[in-house]
C-alpha cells in the first residue's frame, strides 16, 4: 500500500522508509511540510506518518488541512515535542493515532498496519454478541460482562469467526483458511495455539469454546441448558 | 543536611520571661527597701513627736521655788510617752550647773548638751546598751537665783518603732509582691500573645507541602513582615532555581530524543539479521539498553511536565474511566506478547474526579507501564472502581509484587529493586506526584493469591458534571 512519511531528521525517515518497503509498501518520502501538504492534495494513500517539527509546515497545520478538504486518510502523528497537550491536540485536530519519540520501530509498523487495516476493511459499526461475550468490531474490542478484554489481531479475527455462527462447530482447516488466508504459511498447530490463548482471555465467561473432537470448534453461549 | 534548629537555643518566650522576672525582681527589692526606709522614718517622725513633746512638758515642769531648781515632772508627760508599750523610758534633768538634778545619772546626749539649745533635736543613741533615741529639751531660766540653762533629756527604746517599721513594711512588702505577681502574670499573657504570631507563621511554613513555593500568606504583625518578606524572597529564589531546573530536565531530554529517535533507527536499520551468535547477543543488548534510554527520557519529560501542571493547570471534572481508558490503550503497546491476558474493568456509574487529565493519564500509564514491565507474567487487569467518597485506578498484575518493606521506596525517583535488573525509574514518582497533586495517594495492595495490585486512589467529584 501507498504511504507518505513526513519526517525532516534524514536517518529516522531512512529507518522507516526501509522498514515499511520492507514489509512490501510503497513509501513517498518527504522532509518539507509545505511540499508534503501540496502532494497530499492531489495522491491518494492508504496512511500518513507525519511528524510534527517541520520545516516549511508544521505536523498540525498539514493534518488541520488535511482534515479540512474532507479527507479520511488514517494518519499517525510523531511527536517528540515535550509536552504532552501535543498528543491530545493531536486526537483533537483528527490524527488516528500518535507515537512519542522516540518510539520503538515494531510498535510503529504494528500500529500502521491496525490503521490500514480499519481503514481498507470498511467494517460498519456492528457488536456481536455471544452470551457474556460481545465483540465491537468497529472499535475492535471485546467484552467479558462489564471486564475489556485486550486481544491480539489473529485472536480477534477468530473470535469473530466463532462469534458469528454460535454453535456452529469449525473445522481447523476451515479457520486456517479465515484467519490466515491463503498466502501466509501457518499450521493446524496455530490454530490450537490461538484457540489456547483465547480461551485463556476470555476466562471467567459464561460463554466458551468447546472443543469437539475429531471435528474441530465451536463457541457455547453458556445460557443454554 | 544541617541540623534544622539548634535545640539548645532557649525560646523566645523563655528568653523574655527571665528577663521580666529579673528586672520585676529587681523592681521588688528596690521597692521593699524605699518603703522599709520610709517607714523607719515615718515612725521615726511619730514616735519623736511624742518623745520631743513629752520633754518639753517636762521642761515646761521646771521650776524655781525658794531659789531652788525644782522637778515636778508631769504624769502627763509618761502617760504620753507610756503609748508605746513595751518600750523603756529613761531620762534625766539637769540643772544650770550642770548637775542631774533627777533621773538617771549616766543618761548623755551623743553631742554636747549645749550645741544646740534653741533647737529640739533627737538623736540615735545608745543607752545601757540599747538603742535609744534621744531627745532633748531646753529651758532658759531667768530667775536672780537660778540662770541659766536647764536641760531635760529622755530617751526611748526602740521597740515600737521597730514594730511600726516592721508593720508598715510588711504590708508595702505585700502590695509590692502582688502588684509584681500581676505585671508578671501579664506580661507572660502578653508575650505569649505577642509570640502568637511567630508561632503561626512557623505552622504555616512547616506544615506546608515541600513542592509548594509560592508565598507565604499568613497575616503577621508588622514587626514579622520582613522575616516573611525573607522566606518568600527565598522560597522566590528557589522556586525560580527549581524551574530552571527542571526546564533544564525537559530540554536536556527533548534535546536527547531526537538523537535517540535517529539512534533506534539506525539499530532497526542494522537488522540482526547477518548476524552471528555473539553479535547478535551484543545486538539485543544495544537494543534492550537504547530502549530502556529511550524509556527513561519520556519519563523525565513526563515528570517534569506533571510537576509543570501540577501547579499551573485548572482542575476540571473528568471521567476517570474515560481517562484510564485513554491510559490503558496508550500504555499497552500492540506489539505486547500475545500471551499475557489484558483487561480493563470500569463501573457502569461514571465516577468523576476533579483533575487534569493529561497529568492523571500520565500516571496511570506509567502505573501500567510499571506492571507490564516488572510485574506482569500471564495477567493484568487495569480496573476502575468508586466508594461513596473515593474513586479508584486499580492495577493488578499476577507478577511477584513489591514487598511491603520496599513500599516506600518504590515511590521514591529511581528507586532500584533486587528482583530487577536496572531501575525502575520515575514510574511511581511520577503517579505519586500526579496523585498528591490531586488529594490523592498512590498505595499498595500486597500480593494475594490473585496478584500484586497498585492502587491510584483520587477524591469522587461530588458536583454537577456539565
Amino acid at each position: 500500500m501507498r504511504i507518505l512519511l513526513v519526517e525532516d531528521t534524514h536517518d529516522v525517515g531512512e529507518a522507516i522508509a526501509k522498514r515499511f518497503e520492507a514489509t512490501g509498501h510503497a513509501v513517498d518520502w518527504e522532509t518539507n511540510g509545505r511540499d508534503a501538504a501540496e502532494i497530499i492534495d492531489f495522491t491518494e494513500y492508504a496512511l500518513i506518518i507525519l511528524d510534527v517539527m517541520l520545516p516549511g509546515m508544521d505536523g498540525f497545520e498539514i493534518l488541520k488541512r488535511i482534515r479540512k478538504s474532507g479527507n479520511a486518510v488514517p494518519v499517525l502523528i510523531l511527536t517528540a515535542r515535550s509536552e504532552i497537550d501535543d498528543r491530545v491536540g493531536a486526537l483533537d485536530l483528527g490524527a488516528d493515532d500518535y507515537l512519542v519519540k522516540p518510539f520503538d520501530f515494531r510498535e510503529l509498523e504494528a500500529r500502521a498496519r491496525v490503521l490500514m487495516r480499519r481503514h481498507t476493511g470498511g467494517e460498519a459499526t456492528n457488536l456481536i454478541k455471544c452470551g457474556d461475550i460481545a465483540v465491537d468490531r468497529a472499535a475492535r474490542s471485546v467484552h467479558v460482562g462489564k471486564r475489556e478484554v485486550q486481544l491480539k489481531r489473529r485472536e480477534l479475527t477468530l473470535l469473530e469467526v466463532l462469534v458469528a455462527r454460535p454453535g456452529r462447530v469449525f473445522s481447523k482447516d476451515e479457520l486456517l483458511d479465515q484467519i490466515f488466508g491463503f498466502d501466509e504459511a501457518a499450521n493446524a498447530n496455530a490454530i490450537e495455539l490461538y484457540i489456547g490463548r483465547l480461551r485463556k482471555k476470555l476466562e471467567g465467561a459464561k460463554a466458551h469454546i468447546v472443543t469437539v473432537r475429531g471435528l474441530g470448534y465451536q463457541l457455547v453461549s453458556g445460557d443454554a441448558p | 543536611m544541617r541540623p534544622e534548629i539548634i535545640k539548645n537555643e532557649p525560646s523566645l518566650f523563655g528568653r523574655l520571661a527571665r528577663r521580666i522576672s529579673v528586672v520585676l525582681f529587681i523592681g521588688a527589692a528596690l521597692l521593699v527597701t524605699a518603703a522599709w526606709y520610709y517607714a523607719e522614718t515615718a515612725a521615726n517622725k511619730a514616735y519623736d513627736r511624742l518623745l520631743v513633746g513629752a520633754a518639753l512638758q517636762m521642761a515646761e515642769s521646771l521650776s524655781v521655788e525658794d531659789g531652788t531648781l525644782t522637778a515636778r515632772l508631769p504624769t502627763s508627760a509618761f502617760e504620753l510617752l507610756g503609748l508605746a508599750e513595751r518600750d523603756r523610758i529613761f531620762y534625766r534633768v539637769i540643772d544650770t550647773k550642770g548637775q542631774t538634778l533627777t533621773g538617771y545619772d549616766d543618761l548623755k546626749t551623743p553631742s554636747p548638751l549645749d550645741s544646740a539649745r534653741n533647737v529640739l533635736s533627737v538623736e540615735e543613741g545608745v543607752y545601757k546598751g540599747e538603742p535609744v533615741r534621744i531627745a532633748r529639751a531646753t529651758r532658759v531660766l531667768a530667775d536672780p537665783a537660778v540662770s541659766g540653762h536647764a536641760y531635760v533629756i529622755v530617751a526611748q527604746t526602740n521597740e515600737a518603732r521597730l514594730a511600726l517599721t516592721r508593720e508598715l513594711t510588711l504590708r508595702a512588702t505585700i502590695l509590692v509582691f502582688v502588684m509584681s505577681l500581676l505585671a508578671f502574670v501579664g506580661a507572660m499573657l502578653a508575650i505569649r500573645y505577642a509570640l502568637q504570631p511567630v508561632e503561626r507563621l512557623g505552622t504555616a511554613v512547616r506544615r506546608r507541602d515541600p513542592h509548594d513555593l509560592t508565598p507565604v500568606t499568613v497575616d503577621v504583625p508588622r514587626e514579622l513582615d520582613p522575616f516573611v518578606g525573607s522566606i518568600n524572597h527565598f522560597m522566590g529564589r528557589l522556586n525560580e532555581r527549581v524551574d530552571l531546573l527542571q526546564r533544564f530536565i525537559a530540554d536536556a531530554a527533548h534535546q536527547i530524543r531526537t538523537p535517540l529517535t535517529a539512534l533506534t533507527a539506525q539499530i532497526d536499520l542494522l537488522g540482526a539479521g547477518k548476524l552471528d551468535k555473539a553479535g547478535r547477543q551484543h545486538f539485543n543488548r544495544v537494543k534492550e539498553r537504547t530502549s530502556e534510554l529511550a524509556r527513561l527520557t519520556n519519563q523525565l519529560l513526563s515528570h517534569a511536565m506533571v510537576i509543570h501542571r501540577a501547579d499551573s493547570v485548572q482542575l476540571e471534572p473528568i471521567s476517570l474511566v474515560d481517562v484510564a481508558r485513554r491510559a490503558y490503550r496508550a500504555a499497552i503497546p500492540i506489539t505486547v506478547d500475545p500471551d499475557i491476558v489484558i483487561s480493563f474493568e470500569a463501573p457502569d456509574d461514571r465516577p468523576f474526579v476533579l483533575g487534569d487529565a493529561v497529568s492523571l493519564r500520565e500516571a496511570i500509564v506509567n502505573v501500567i507501564d510499571n506492571a507490564l514491565r516488572h510485574g506482569t507474567d500471564q495477567r493484568l487487569e487495569v480496573r476502575v472502581r468508586a466508594s461513596d467518597t473515593q474513586a479508584f485506578v486499580e492495577v493488578e498484575d499476577d507478577g511477584p509484587g513489591i514487598p511491603p518493606e520496599s513500599w516506600e521506596k518504590a515511590t521514591q525517583r529511581f528507586a532500584t529493586s533486587k528482583s530487577h535488573e536496572g531501575s525502575s525509574g520515575l514510574g511511581f514518582a511520577i503517579a505519586q506526584e500526579v496523585a498528591s497533586a490531586h488529594g490523592g495517594t498512590l498505595s499498595f495492595r500486597a500480593r494475594d493469591e490473585r496478584g500484586f495490585t497498585v492502587v491510584l486512589t483520587l477524591p469522587l467529584f461530588k458536583g454537577v458534571v456539565k
